[in-house]
């Protein structure tokens, strides 16, 4: 009964939509916004506490990480608070409620990956042309993607039931953050070796290590990342799309 | 084409929600609760062991007491809730009028919200393409279609949510109470537009309070009582049963329509008070005793408001506009709102059907509602029964500082 590929294009293309309303720059922020911490980050960790400096372009190497961390925590943020934002559309009208989290994870997709070929084109022109390993990028994304969809659907599920998760998220994040490959490298001597092998459990830890090796070093990724990223998307996926299908009937009426 | 679209069953249904002490719910109190603070839970029984069946074409009113569950069979229906229990059956489209233009998102345009709202209902681009113009046209909005909606005012909004959501040519029609869209002429057409749905032979589950809406529009009515169907069967007598039982068969002022109030309020009533002749407040009006309606009009801070409308309606309990009028349409002079001002109406009536009315008055002009108050002002009509419902002898606009 209901298109579903027409239900997703249309939410996403809302949420593009009015993401810039009345915004004088607007999609330019998809780009600014990265750039703006990558300048903070940069001065931080090179001119400051200085171990950035260890890796040649610094900034681009952050960039590798940050744009597809940020696609990752904007949309479990947003995505949290979607089933309680659409309280009335879920229960005046029947459409499949997990178009509205996987909408806005897809919408924020669309920027990162128009910002990730912004920056192939910088890493470019800073001397890491692109190589066959490049396409590694594909599968990398597809991973992150279903890994975030998988736990925006859990998260907006969980957000209805204790608004706690919302507030947690946002500490979480932070935390997430340090933890996953995005301002350092793996496997590089950087960090101790202990945390280095705990820190690969982390599910972001493929996926970023995938998307620098491939485009910031222009070399296939080690197949712990394939293994880690795989495994992770297909877990975390499953999980979101059991969670979502076994609560879905009571959070209507909780909403 | 089968001839089952249109079925509509349900077998067997039943349909609890979970109750809590507190709806605040946190993580804390759930960790509480954990360690012997007692369960919080309790299951409230909705509805219990529902059965009926409606064929294609039947337009059928669901009718009980709030809580009854009428509400609740029809986010059934439209597919909102699944059944705790028994099973639910549609076959066919599903139009619901449960609640208009909900799904309309402030920043976008007309016929951007037009779209999207397609696809939420399942149509295909192509489809709503189509349907844009008589869209469009219904609502009386085809000049607006490119403005954002969030500046509609909310009798446009209504009029889109509810002309989208009658367009996509259902099978069935879901309808929650008397939908209160618009102004007079707009809710006229509404019902002729639902009234139309009928005679083509589509099913209509209809949920009102009002016997007149219910009469007028169905052949058979569902009463349901704490969630269990108490009777099923023709709408008269089904309704008269009703009644009976509900302590009356004089409908309650108000039943029908419920009072709503609505508008930019850069001017409005600050107080509203219906009286008679003697200027005590009254609601009950012998024949040919005027009715003043005396209200004080103020406004928020700013320059001077000019060409201000004052208007009023009557209507019938199920919120069929009786009459209505302006101090425009009497060629009185519109007022200009500097501060705090009164100004009264003097409504001389003839009542030709006596019984319970209730008033509407509005402030409205220079392309904008300030302040409606609709079906706010139960009147009581007393006089002789006579064929012919009401009619205006005279309206006396009167307002100091003219």
């Amino acid at each position: 009964m209901t298109n579903l590929p027409l239900l997703m294009k249309s939410l996403v293309d809302k949420d593009l939509r009015v993401r810039y309303k009345r915004s004088v720059l607007g999609f330019l922020w998809f780009l600014l916004k990265p750039l703006f911490s990558m300048v903070v980050y940069t001065v931080v960790f090179t001119r400051i506490i200085r171990f950035g400096g260890a890796i040649e372009h610094f900034s681009l190497f952050l960039l590798t990480g940050l744009l597809p961390w940020n696609f990752f925590s904007a949309s479990l943020s947003a995505s949290t608070r979607t089933l309680l934002d659409n309280h009335r559309l879920i229960r005046s009208v029947y459409f499949p409620r997990a178009a509205l989290p996987v909408a806005s994870v897809i919408a924020n997709a669309v920027h990162m990956v128009l910002a990730l070929v912004v920056l192939e084109l910088l890493l470019w022109a800073w001397g890491h042309p692109p190589s066959p390993a490049l396409l590694s990028v594909v599968p990398a994304l597809l991973f992150l993607c279903c890994m975030t969809a998988g736990l925006s659907l859990t998260l907006s599920i969980w957000n209805v039931y204790y608004r706690d998760v919302a507030q947690f998220l946002e500490v979480l994040l932070l935390a997430w953050f340090y933890a996953s490959p995005v301002i350092y490298p793996l496997g590089a001597g950087i960090l101790p070796s202990r945390v280095d092998s705990v820190i690969r459990f982390n599910p972001l830890s493929g996926v970023l290590e995938m998307l620098h090796s491939s485009m910031y070093y222009g070399k296939w990724p080690p197949a712990w990342c394939w293994v880690s990223g795989a495994a992770w998307a297909a877990g975390l996926l499953i999980l979101g799309l059991a969670v979502f299908r076994r609560f879905e009937p009571s959070v209507v009426k909780e909403l | 084409m089968t001839s089952n679209r249109g079925t509509v069953s349900f077998a067997r249904v039943g349909l609890n929600y979970r109750l809590y002490r507190d709806r605040n719910v946190t993580l804390m109190q759930t960790v509480m609760n954990l360690f012997g603070r007692g369960t919080s839970r309790s299951w409230f029984t909705a509805l219990s062991d529902v059965s009926f069946r409606f064929e294609p074409g039947e337009a059928v009113a669901l009718i009980g007491a709030n809580g009854a569950g009428k509400s609740t069979s029809l986010k059934l229906l439209a597919g909102i809730y699944r059944p705790t229990s028994g099973t639910v059956f549609t076959e066919g489209r599903i139009a619901s009028l449960l609640d208009l233009g909900v799904g309309f998102h402030p920043e976008l345009t007309g016929s951007e919200n037009v779209m999207l709202n397609g696809a939420l209902l399942g149509l295909s681009q192509g489809e709503m393409k189509t349907l844009m113009p008589g869209i469009a046209g219904f609502a009386m909005l085809e000049r607006f279609m490119d403005t954002p909606v969030k500046y509609y005012s909310a009798g446009m909004f209504m009029r889109l949510g509810f002309s989208l959501a009658t367009s996509v040519d259902p099978d069935i029609l879901l309808i929650d109470e008397v939908l209160a869209v618009g102004d007079a002429e707009f809710q006229g057409r509404c019902y002729e537009r639902i009234r139309g749905f009928r005679e083509r032979g589509k099913t209509i589950v209809f949920v009102s309070h009002d016997p007149a809406a219910v009469r007028s529009l169905c052949e058979r009515a569902v009463w349901l009582d704490a969630g269990r169907v108490r009777m099923d069967g023709p709408a008269e007598t089904v309704l008269s049963e009703y009644l009976a039982a509900s302590g009356g068969r004089v409908p309650k002022p108000g039943a029908g329509v419920t009072p709503r109030e609505w508008g930019t309020r850069e001017v409005f009533f600050e107080k509203v008070s219906i009286s008679g002749t003697d200027g005590t407040p009254a609601c009950e009006f012998r024949p040919g005793e005027p009715v003043h309606v005396n209200t004080v009009i103020s406004k928020v801070s700013g320059p001077a408001v000019g060409n201000v409308i004052l208007g009023y309606s009557l209507h019938r309990p199920d919120g069929e506009t009786v009459l209505a009028g302006n101090n425009l349409e009497s060629g009185v002079p519109l007022l200009t709102v500097t501060g705090e001002r009164n100004a009264s109406m003097i409504l001389r009536l003839q009542a030709l059907e006596p019984g319970n009315y209730l008033l509407g008055i509005s402030l409205t002009g220079n392309g904008t509602d300030y302040h409606w108050q609709d079906y706010m002002y139960p009147l009581c009509l007393l006089g002789d029964r006579l064929p012919a419902p009401v009619t205006l002898e005279s309206v006396e606009f009167r307002s100091d500082g003219l």
